[in-house]
């Protein structure tokens, strides 16, 4: 028996949508609870607010910054 | 505004850098939720962190993530170290700074990784913190002074 990763639905829900959203929101947050997307936002923390509103405290959800390819951050 | 002063001496080999308490934990309206309908949250543990300008990022150990019981954003997020690549979990949560006087930060973007060698601190301060406050430092005396 395989054991599902953590958000691996809603991470499949993005990559299906990445190109499109890349070119109609590019670096906007992206908030998506199993197949739901609920919006775009600027901010992270605006993001994971809604994300609670919407789901609640005791569920999780993904957040991911639309890019058209995944950045990698220096940490110097 | 509040101000934080602190001593910190770069000129010393065995100084790990500017560090500072911290504590973190679940998200703030979350915490008050839970404990309005009779959850119990325990006191969390107050590590040390370093402020470090080179990072982006807050980073916290995984261990201090699971033990916090934050919110799982992202479990794959990818950074890039001297040492090589490495994935790390996103988190949000509250960050507050005991003894400081800082304001805490309700809702913060938290990386999670293993730390393996850095034993004096549990966590890093990076530039999503540091863009709220003014920081300084004063070589001639040494100390660190934050306003926010």
């Amino acid at each position: 028996m395989t054991v599902a990763s953590p958000l691996e639905t809603e991470l499949r829900v993005f990559e299906a949508h990445r190109w499109e959203w890349a070119q109609s929101h590019p670096g906007k947050f992206v908030v998506i609870r199993e197949e739901n997307i609920v919006k775009f936002f600027d901010e992270y923390e605006d993001a994971f607010r809604a994300g609670i509103r919407q789901f609640g405290a005791d569920r999780n959800f993904l957040i991911k910054q639309v890019w058209k390819t995944e950045p990698v951050y220096f940490v110097a | 505004m509040a101000t934080f002063k602190f001593p910190w001496n770069p000129f010393d080999p065995g100084d790990p850098g500017p560090c500072i308490k911290f504590s973190v934990t679940r998200y703030v309206d979350e915490t008050e939720y839970g404990t309005s309908i009779g959850l119990e949250y325990p006191e969390p543990p107050i590590p040390t962190a370093l402020i470090d300008t080179g990072s982006p990022f807050t980073i916290i150990s995984k261990v201090l993530a699971k033990n916090c019981n934050l919110s799982l954003t992202n479990p794959t997020f990818p950074i890039r170290t001297m040492n090589g690549d490495c994935e790390c979990e996103e988190y949000c949560g509250s960050i507050s700074f005991p003894g400081s006087g800082l304001p805490r930060i309700a809702a913060a973007r938290i990386l999670a990784r293993d730390f393996y060698k850095e034993s004096s601190y549990a966590c890093i301060i990076g530039r999503n913190i540091l863009k709220r406050w003014d920081i300084r430092f004063d070589g001639q005396n040494r100390m660190v002074t934050i306003k926010a």
